[in-house]
């Protein structure tokens, strides 16, 4: 049962992406700028002298551990040192699975960043980026200055509430903390899986945002695990779900199937419905033409590059989600080649998913050790294998496997490949599959 | 565990240590002791009761490492060399009078997915999968990357970057036998038990998962061996 995502599928991912080639040409105000590391407690890191060249990663994510381990085994002289703000792991991907109690938090979060560090010989320091010189190659952090010979910034996703009509910071920091996105941090996977716990009836909405946001069928996945929560606590509620956008994103059929047969009367979808402004008195989210009433919710915003891009001064300023003025083939700040933004926070019309980042993230890390070594390799694409659970009683999923191709210019991103395949029949075999693809990302990422 | 300790329990005595090393500089395979291979019910196994239609899963050259023994159906013509990531070797092909019959380590190469009891996101599609789009293939469904067993298990598509670990087999003309004998890749053997350790504690107890398999190894067809297999 497969069949292949069409150009029309690419652009729903593209439309931020779309100045990202040109940009290239247009140049940037940032690039060469030698700013001043602002943000400097003054100090120096407390590290071990560099071994080799060193190889500074910011973010502990999927991107950043691939990196980090995959460029020490392309390049053995690298110095690696991830800097990683959390002093605790746990997975942003897999978590809709713990709502329907598919699986545990110890599945999501067993994984310890020390032991990343020791299997794939590199350093875990724990701090905050507070700034960067590129001029003299210093990263600035909470726990003192680090020099780098090259630099990875892969800080993932920020939140856009504007997008939803909601700017005031009151409002803002009320819809964060009471009907977090569960898109960014373990704790927002905390509170929503309370949430789905204590529910008694009454309407949960999830949103779903415009533009590239991070793991295109997560939305409809979890409205698929909290539906499948009441149905089998046979629970007075229902799942209303607010797209952004005309259609569900990815894996349509599959999902359309699920809502149809499995969740008749539990999950209502309301296609082309953006969420315009939000009246959290009444529980009421307003969108163009009507407004609906909420018991509970998960509002997912808009979605941005990290803020650090753009503290960082590495934003495209012509870049509707704020994303990283960077080469699409290399990875570096258009200018410097000894700086590059990976994961979420790049550009390209890739799938914002851990696949994605894992497999892109091998590509990085060659990218890096060639030019460690004065070479340089060709691209070649990530995959984007992704799994989404429809249904918890019992575990099945359908899934997507995509690559991508480069457009006429051969410099951006154009489409997905011809080998592109969609499994969206249903069944117990790739529920099974789902948990083995999170385990083996886990793997990945923290054993040698 | 260290590798020195590793080697010694591959086989033990200096021979095999030599044997080690020299597989950790890539030139070929490893030697193990001969292990014949059996039915569920310990009775020799015979190449022509061999069907070619699934895998039989097999466990060599220790009690944990999952093997998959494949009727091809066809010969497989070697030598092939092959490239993994610990170094090259040269695939002597398929063996039996046919040489249609390949075995190889059952951890894929990519995230180190095998199977066990109670599912498999790794199999032998003797039929067209959806995934290879063509028959006979090895698949790995857990990040879908898809293998030739007729051409050294080397790697078709996906986000898997080597072969499969290759075991070699032999078959005794004699009585229709089939023994394993060597494992390309005793280094995918020690990642499996440094990766999937805990887990193999809890299946086989703690040290038991690595001890040497012993005099025989029985070969359990795929669908008994494991309750649910993958369909990518």
């Amino acid at each position: 049962m497969s069949n292949h995502l069409n150009r029309r599928d690419f652009m729903k991912m593209s439309g931020a992406a779309v100045v990202g080639g040109a940009a290239a040409v247009t140049g940037c105000a940032t690039a060469g700028g030698g700013a001043t590391a602002t943000g400097s407690i003054g100090v120096k890191a407390a590290l071990p002298g560099a071994k080799g060249p060193r190889l500074v990663i910011v973010g502990g994510g999927t991107s950043g551990l691939t990196i980090a381990k995959y460029a020490k085994k392309e390049y053995p002289k690298f110095d690696v040192v991830l800097v990683e703000k959390r002093d605790m792991y746990s997975s942003c991907f897999s978590s809709n699975l713990w709502y329907a109690g598919l699986v545990n938090l110890e599945f999501l979060a067993d994984h310890s960043f020390l032991d990343a560090a020791r299997n794939n010989h590199y350093i875990y320091f724990n701090a905050t980026v507070t700034g960067l010189d590129r001029t003299s190659r210093t990263l600035a952090t909470s726990e003192g200055d680090i020099s780098y010979d090259f630099l990875v910034i892969a800080p993932g996703i920020s939140y856009d509430y504007g997008r939803i009509g909601v700017k005031d910071p009151e409002a803002i920091d009320a819809l964060r903390t009471i009907y977090p996105g569960g898109f960014i941090s373990p704790t927002e996977h905390v509170t929503i899986r309370r949430k789905v716990q204590e529910m008694e009836g009454g309407v949960f909405v999830q949103t779903v945002p415009s533009g590239n946001y991070r793991c295109l069928p997560a939305p409809y996945e979890r409205a698929c695990m909290i539906a499948s929560h009441i149905k089998k606590h046979r629970i007075k509620g229902k799942v209303l779900v607010l797209d952004a956008n005309p259609e569900i994103t990815i894996k349509k059929d599959g999902f359309h199937a699920a809502f149809d047969e499995l969740y008749k009367g539990i999950v209502e979808y309301k296609p082309g419905s953006a969420i315009t402004g939000v009246d959290l008195g009444n529980k009421m989210l307003k969108t163009e033409f009507d407004s609906y009433h909420f018991d509970d919710a998960a509002i997912y915003p808009g979605v941005r590059a990290s803020t650090l891009i753009e503290h960082l001064g590495l934003a495209d300023p012509k870049s509707p989600q704020k994303e990283a003025l960077i080469s699409q083939l290399k990875y570096n700040v258009i200018g410097d080649e000894r700086v590059y933004v990976t994961g979420d926070s790049r550009p390209h019309p890739y799938s914002k998913s851990a696949n994605t980042a894992n497999s892109e993230g091998k590509y990085v890390a060659k990218v890096l050790a060639a030019r460690a070594q004065g070479r340089d390799i060709n691209w070649y694409s990530p995959r984007t294998v992704c799994y989404s659970m429809v249904n918890a009683e019992p575990a099945e999923a359908i899934s997507v496997d995509a690559g991508y191709i480069l457009d006429k210019t051969g410099q951006a991103i154009g489409g997905f490949s011809p080998d592109t395949k969609l499994f969206e029949k249903r069944d117990a075999a790739k529920g099974k599959g789902t948990l083995e693809w999170a385990r083996g990302m886990y793997r990945e990422m923290f054993e040698a | 565990m260290d590798r020195r300790k590793f080697v010694k329990l591959c086989a033990g005595g200096a021979a095999m240590l030599a044997a080690g090393l020299r597989a950790a500089q890539a030139k070929d395979f490893t030697d193990f002791p001969r292990v014949r291979l059996t039915d569920a019910a310990g009775a020799p196994l015979k190449a022509a009761a061999l069907t070619g239609e699934q895998a039989y899963v097999f466990h060599y050259p220790f009690r944990s490492l999952p093997c998959f023994l494949i009727d091809l159906g066809k010969a497989a013509a070697g030598p092939q060399n092959m490239k993994a990531e610990w170094g090259e070797y040269a695939w002597p092909g398929g063996a039996g009078p046919g040489k249609n019959l390949v075995a190889y380590v059952a951890v894929c190469s990519h995230q180190l997915s095998y199977p066990d009891k109670d599912g498999s996101e790794i199999r032998y599609a003797a039929g067209k999968s959806a995934l290879a789009g063509k028959s006979g293939m090895i698949v790995c469904c857990a990040h879908d990357s898809v293998f030739d067993p007729a051409a050294g298990a080397n790697r078709l598509h996906g986000e898997a970057e080597y072969p499969l670990a290759a075991v070699r087999i032999e078959h005794d003309a004699a009585d229709d036998g089939l023994y394993a004998t060597g494992l390309a890749g005793v280094e995918l053997a020690e990642r499996f038990f440094r990766v999937h350790k805990r887990r193999l504690i809890v299946e086989y107890g703690p040290g038991v998962y690595r001890e040497p398999v012993g005099e025989v190894a029985p070969a359990i067809p795929f669908d008994k061996y494991t309750a649910s297999a993958s369909n990518c």
